[in-house]
């Protein structure tokens, strides 16, 4: 009280978190991986930004989407990024996928008791030239998976994603089987396709589309080099390539 | 704990090309305790209204009930059998009846509109559990399993589809919406609907 | 805890229910007969708040006699699952509901077929091949939905129910001690000992 006794029961509360919106979603092909985040960053009603980028190319063959508190996502980002580096001036060389799937739980997990408020999903090229996407909870449970949608829009677009990329309800034809592997143009299509429902049906997605494609080494880039939207990332020549294609998002 | 998701369920209704489907799982739990895996919640109203009501079991039943009673009032009353537009408004004020004590249940309808030149159209709408009407041109949904419907009709669905690419599209967009939701599934039953027939089918979904 | 269990079979239906009478943690009666034989082919097993529970029973089992005595002929299980439902579903929302739960076993003297609905306090109602409430109900419906066979004959059913008890009472930490079990087929109601 004013008076300064303790004669009331007193109650502070700092609630030190937040959600942004969006979502996140990638997909693994044999040799090759999508992982695409729309650019809406919001907080309640309110849009904060049109242009908050959650997708970030970590090495030549890696791809970082981050999700959910966007402060934590960035700061997490960026602080995988500076292992990532450590990493090169040590080994001479860029960690491996699985390495640094296995890097990013350890990291979520330090933080157990005050965790970064995000769900992570990394994309990218494993050492043997398969594509892979890894999946992780705010303190790190994670899994090697072909396809993952998170966020805002998860609901949404993961039942969607089981049927076209895992068939799943789908009976194959006679005597044949479903394909393990979605080639890039098909991956390419239900991305946006996912993209574009979750826009139409959710608030919190819009605005602009960033899908990075990772290609392994020895991977021809038709249709993806000199294509609409499309910008190369790539730091050096004769490995795992990573490209970011960018589309804008139906604006009603 | 929502009285709205105390014993799951989910229904959806999409437009095809002179046709209607309408769709829902079969389960009828208690929360997580799952009690029946044939409850019903698609109904015939006419030869060519159907409605779906997922929501509180009791009031499944119930509205049933009350629905068939008014209908039946009105088939005496008019010596005509009621349009689904009718019907929905019907739907509607009736929900919006116990506006501060609603029944809680997001019906949703489908049929065949009569046309004026004598012809049938395909009709579809939903409230909510106050009454409040949805008439959509492409697809509704309703239940525990609505935000998975949304994104998988929004995928799955197009304009002018035949009766049997309707049936294709309305099961694929339950099915594949019910296995991401833990109140829903067990099952499902589909009916499409052309200006001259029904078509009910029973699904055989994941039991778990 | 309370628990009661119900399943058809082959041209019957086996309804039981713990006999116990419970005041908070005191047992106050052992031998409790908590099913209801509403017509010469009905039965019903009723459990749930004390005091509403024999109320509400008995305003059924008066008013099912009284449809008896009025029309000659008893209702059929399907009419009176109706007529039973919509009596907790008014009483849901009127100022003091009754907390009931209820699993209504019939043998349809029309049809020659047996049913068992599964009702609860909230006026839910669902036919089912078998049913249960309480406790009970988390160890029972896992057994039953791998042994229950609609086809079972009536001795095969009861070692059915049978396995239901006794996994209830090697399991169940609050687990009854005596179940009073009763049968109704085309010969109509009788209590058998298991």
């Amino acid at each position: 009280m004013p008076d300064g006794s303790f004669s009331h029961p007193q109650q502070r509360s700092f609630n030190p978190y937040t959600e942004n919106g969006g979502t996140i979603l990638a997909i693994a092909g044999a040799d090759f991986t999508v992982i695409a985040g729309d650019t809406r960053q919001s907080e309640g009603y309110s849009i904060q930004t049109r242009y908050a980028p959650k997708v970030f190319r970590l090495t030549d063959r890696a791809v970082l989407a981050v999700n959910g508190f966007a402060a934590d996502g960035n700061m997490f980002v960026k602080k995988v990024k500076q292992r990532l580096e450590w990493y090169r001036h040590a080994h001479a060389k860029d960690m491996p996928l699985r390495a640094i799937a296995r890097l990013i739980q350890t990291m979520l997990y330090a933080q157990r008791f005050f965790p970064y408020y995000v769900y992570n999903i990394l994309g990218g090229i494993e050492e043997d030239g398969t594509g892979a996407v890894y999946s992780f909870d705010p303190v790190g449970s994670y899994e090697r998976e072909a396809c993952r949608a998170a966020g805002a829009a998860q609901s949404l677009v993961q039942p969607f994603l089981d049927n076209q990329i895992y068939f799943k309800n789908q009976q194959a034809a006679p005597g044949q089987s479903h394909p393990l592997h979605l080639p890039l143009s098909d991956v390419l299509s239900i991305v946006i396709d996912s993209f574009t429902s979750a826009t139409e049906r959710h608030i919190e997605v819009g605005d602009g589309l960033e899908m990075y494609v990772v290609l392994a080494k020895g991977r021809s880039a038709q249709g993806l080099e000199g294509g609409r939207g499309v910008q190369e990332l790539t730091t050096r020549t004769d490995g795992d390539r990573v490209f970011v294609i960018r589309r804008e998002l139906k604006k009603d | 704990m929502s009285i709205m998701e105390y014993n799951g369920g989910s229904v959806i209704a999409m437009v095809g090309k002179d046709c209607v489907a309408i769709a829902s799982d079969l389960r009828l739990g208690v929360q997580s305790l799952s009690i029946s895996s044939n409850f019903q919640k698609i109904f015939p109203v006419t030869d060519r209204i159907y409605v779906g009501l997922p929501g509180l079991a009791s009031d499944v039943t119930t509205l049933h009930e009350q629905f068939r009673y008014r209908v039946n009032m009105y088939t005496i009353k008019e010596e005509r059998e009621i349009e689904p537009q009718t019907f929905a408004q019907m739907v509607s004020s009736t929900l919006y009846e116990r506006r501060f004590g609603p029944y809680f249940i997001e019906p949703v309808i489908a049929g065949m509109q009569r046309t004026p030149s004598g012809s049938y159209e395909p009709f579809i709408a939903a409230t909510d559990l106050i009454g409040c009407l949805n008439f959509a041109k492409d697809f509704v949904v309703a239940g525990t399993a609505s935000s998975e419907l949304f994104g998988a009709a929004e995928g799955l669905w197009e304009p002018d589809l035949e009766a049997e690419d309707l049936f294709e599209t309305i099961s694929q967009t339950l099915l594949n919406a019910v296995d991401r939701d833990t109140f829903s599934g067990w099952g499902a039953v589909v009916h499409v609907m052309t200006k001259d027939k029904v078509i009910t089918r029973t699904l055989k979904g994941r039991m778990d | 805890m309370e628990c009661s269990f119900a399943i058809t079979g082959k041209g019957y239906v086996i309804v039981a229910a713990d006999t116990t009478a419970a005041h908070s943690i005191i047992k106050v009666k052992l031998d409790e007969d908590k099913i209801k034989t509403l017509s010469p082919h009905l039965l019903m097993a009723y459990s749930g708040e004390p005091g509403d529970t024999v109320q509400f029973a008995e305003y059924i089992e008066r008013n099912i006699r009284l449809y008896q005595i009025r029309n000659t002929y008893p209702l059929r299980p399907s009419s009176a699952a109706s007529w039973i439902r919509r009596a907790l579903a008014d009483s849901l929302r009127s100022r003091k509901p009754y907390s009931v739960n209820l699993l209504l076993g019939g043998y349809d003297t029309s049809t020659y077929t047996p049913h068992l609905y599964w009702i609860d306090y909230l006026g839910t109602l669902t036919e089912v091949p078998f049913g249960a409430h309480g406790y009970g109900s988390y160890f029972a419906l896992s057994l039953l939905d791998r042994y229950h066979d609609p086809e079972a004959s009536l001795e095969e059913g009861l070692a059915t129910l049978k396995r239901c008890i006794d996994e209830v009472s090697k399991r169940l930490l609050v687990a009854p001690g005596r179940y009073k079990v009763k049968v109704v087929d085309k010969d109509g109601v009788r209590e058998v000992e298991i």
